[in-house]
């Protein structure tokens, strides 16, 4: 390995370095302030190292990883999230278990599976970095061990989630023995040349099938209600972003890189699957009562809208799916971090503020945090002037432009069935304060600290919605560069 | 020749592991799983991979398995517990997991008369794997590493005792 493929890998061996840190520190001395702040300096020294990394790119560190403009922008918003995410598990764990300190380091792992993922060109990598994603996502959901729901949702998702690797790996078995290969690469360039339709197709089919398990699609998607909701709020705000970012981001560079985009069945497969989660997302968020339940079955519908921006690729080339992929993810990313945020910070004090019950009145109780929640739900909704908008019309006008006519009428019902629940969170928090609400809810004093990475979350937010256009250039610059 | 005992140990591995899962006693799923990770070395070998083969006896097999089965009965101490290990003696436990185990033996014995060791694949040596592991995917080896720490991390978390309030 040259010296410059090490300063490409920069960034992935300072979160992998930080978790090692973050580990002896442990080891040494349990200081939970101390802790936080090692795993934010090695998260932010990683996002310095960015720059560095992008004068090498576009450039190959061995045969697994590619580390090119499109991977730091992802490796980038994974750190990003992490940092969030950090920032609101310090306020939510640090009156809660005896022994917390481990979280970080676990956190840590997470966001280096998620690099990895964005970064991998290989299936090895792929596999090794999905794994460390997800085995550490059981042990942080199963977090608090003496509660009875997060332990039932670690067990339910590490069960769920072998199944699911097992049909990756048998997907990827069947393409190997086909084919020779393991590199994305490579796998493109052979299959451009011969026809190993039926064993390769079969073998991407049982790789959406694991992929579409993680990223809760629908005919896969029966955990996600039951792990959202029990998780720890910023563990379930880390579950439903940097895990669906990441594995979207390794989805997408295997259809472009591998040519996986030139099975025309395969559309119909997607087609079905954007459509299942879409419909049955939304449909399913009506009849909640609770709001993580709720977000749970809102990012299933939200995911469904970027496989429709991934499978427009198909007709519309890669650039421009890659495009709308990434704003989407970030669009949903953001406005995500933000409502699970106002979720964390109002449990900080207790028991999970998640019933509807708790949030009726806030607007009178905490006007600050209603706002932000409101806004992040508005994104959510698609409505205009924040990113939720922008990403939503970016999905539209693929569609449109790719003449795939059923998505379109789905993502506008869909899009119109979500605004009523949406708006539902936002009128129970606009109801008056009596009776059940300050029973509901203790009125602990909101934290310093996730207050402050709400504002930051909500100004993003807003930014990105009101003036989108450097944002979008960026984006098209770099969506040339995967190929 | 090779293709019926490629055929006879995948089914045999594919037998024991239906037993793992249907069991309902942990000792007895763990000695098919035994026999579900030798078979697979078996088929590891037929392969050509020797080392593969190797290392899935020793550290799957050997290792892990037989820790298993120390730790489901070092569990359980107590007097008690010694009218159910005898339970565990009786022939409908173990001539299963044996019987099938006794086929691969046969199987192994059939291809060592043979005498060339034949192999339906490529050769692979320990040391090419060796340079395989340690050139091309160095990357892998490390990102394992770390796989296994979060794993470290996560069963410490998850294992330690509770206190009682």
């Amino acid at each position: 390995m040259t010296a410059d493929a090490l300063i490409a890998l920069l960034p992935i061996m300072v979160v992998a370095g930080a978790a090692i840190v973050v580990m002896l520190a442990i080891a040494v001395r349990r200081n939970y302030r101390l802790t936080v702040i090692l795993t934010l300096l090695g998260l932010v020294t990683a996002l310095a190292t960015l720059p560095l990394a992008a004068e090498r790119a576009p450039l190959a560190a061995t045969e697994l990883m590619r580390i090119d403009r499109y991977a730091l922008f992802f490796i980038g918003l994974v750190l990003a999230t992490g940092v969030a995410v950090t920032l609101l598990c310090y306020d939510y764990f640090a009156k809660r278990e005896e022994q917390k300190e481990e979280i970080y380091i676990l956190l840590l792992t997470t966001l280096l599976g998620g690099a990895v993922l964005a970064a991998s060109s290989h299936f090895a990598s792929f596999f090794l970095g999905l794994e460390t994603l997800s085995v550490s996502l059981f042990a942080m959901i199963a977090y608090p061990i003496k509660e009875r729901l997060p332990l039932e949702a670690g067990i339910k998702y590490m069960t769920l989630s072998g199944a699911a690797s097992a049909f990756l790996l048998f997907g990827m078995a069947l393409i190997y023995a086909e084919v020779g290969v393991l590199s994305f690469a490579e796998l493109g360039r052979l299959s451009a040349t011969a026809d190993f339709q039926p064993s390769v197709l079969i073998g991407i089919v049982m790789i959406i099938v694991g992929l579409g398990f993680k990223l809760s699609l629908v005919p896969f998607h029966l955990w996600t209600p039951d792990v959202y909701q029990g998780a720890p709020a910023p563990v379930t705000a880390l579950l439903s972003t940097v895990s669906k970012s990441a594995i979207f981001a390794l989805l997408l560079r295997y259809f472009v890189v591998s040519g996986s985009y030139s099975y025309e069945s395969l559309s119909a497969v997607l087609t079905f699957i954007a459509v299942a989660s879409i419909l049955v997302g939304n449909l399913l968020a009506l009849l909640q009562d609770n709001v993580k339940r709720i977000l749970a079955y809102s990012s299933i519908a939200h995911l469904g809208y970027v496989v429709v921006a991934l499978i427009t690729g198909r007709v519309l080339g890669s650039a421009f799916a890659v495009e709308a992929v990434a704003f989407y993810l970030v669009a949903y990313v953001v406005s995500t971090l933000g409502a699970f945020g106002v979720v964390a910070v109002l449990s900080v004090g207790g028991d999970e503020a998640e019933t509807l019950a708790a949030y009726q009145g806030l607007f009178w109780r905490n006007p600050g945090l209603a706002s932000i929640f409101t806004a992040s739900l508005l994104s959510l909704a698609g409505i205009p002037l924040t990113v939720g908008f922008v990403g939503k019309f970016y999905v539209f006008s693929s569609g449109v432009n790719a003449d795939l006519w059923l998505l379109v009428w789905t993502v506008v019902i869909g899009s119109g069935v979500g605004l009523y629940y949406y708006l539902r969170i936002v009128l129970a928090m606009m109801k008056s304060a009596d009776g059940v609400a300050t029973a509901a809810v203790p009125a602990a004093p909101a934290p310093l600290v996730g207050c402050l990475t709400l504002t930051v979350l909500v100004a993003l937010l807003l930014w990105l919605g009101v003036y989108p256009g450097a944002f979008m250039e960026m984006l098209q610059s770099l969506s040339k560069t995967l190929s | 020749m090779e293709l019926f005992l490629f055929y006879l140990s995948a089914g045999i591995c594919a037998v024991s592991t239906a037993m793992v899962i249907t069991g309902v006693n942990a000792l007895h799923s763990l000695l098919y799983l035994i026999v579900s990770l030798l078979a697979a070395a078996f088929i590891f070998y037929l392969l050509g991979a020797y080392f593969a083969a190797l290392l899935e006896v020793i550290i799957y097999a050997g290792a892990i398995m037989v820790l298993f089965v120390f730790v489901v009965m070092m569990l359980n101490l107590g007097r008690q517990t010694i009218e159910q290990e005898k339970s565990w003696l009786n022939a409908k436990m173990w001539i299963g997991p044996s019987l099938l185990a006794a086929l691969l033996l046969l199987e192994l014995g059939y291809l060592f008369a043979q005498g060339q060791g034949t192999a339906i694949g490529q050769q692979v040596s320990a040391k090419q794997v060796g340079i395989a592991l340690f050139g091309p995917y160095l990357l892998a080896v490390e990102l394992a590493s770390m796989l296994l720490l979060a794993g470290l991390v996560g069963a410490y978390h998850l294992g330690r005792p509770l206190e009682r309030p």
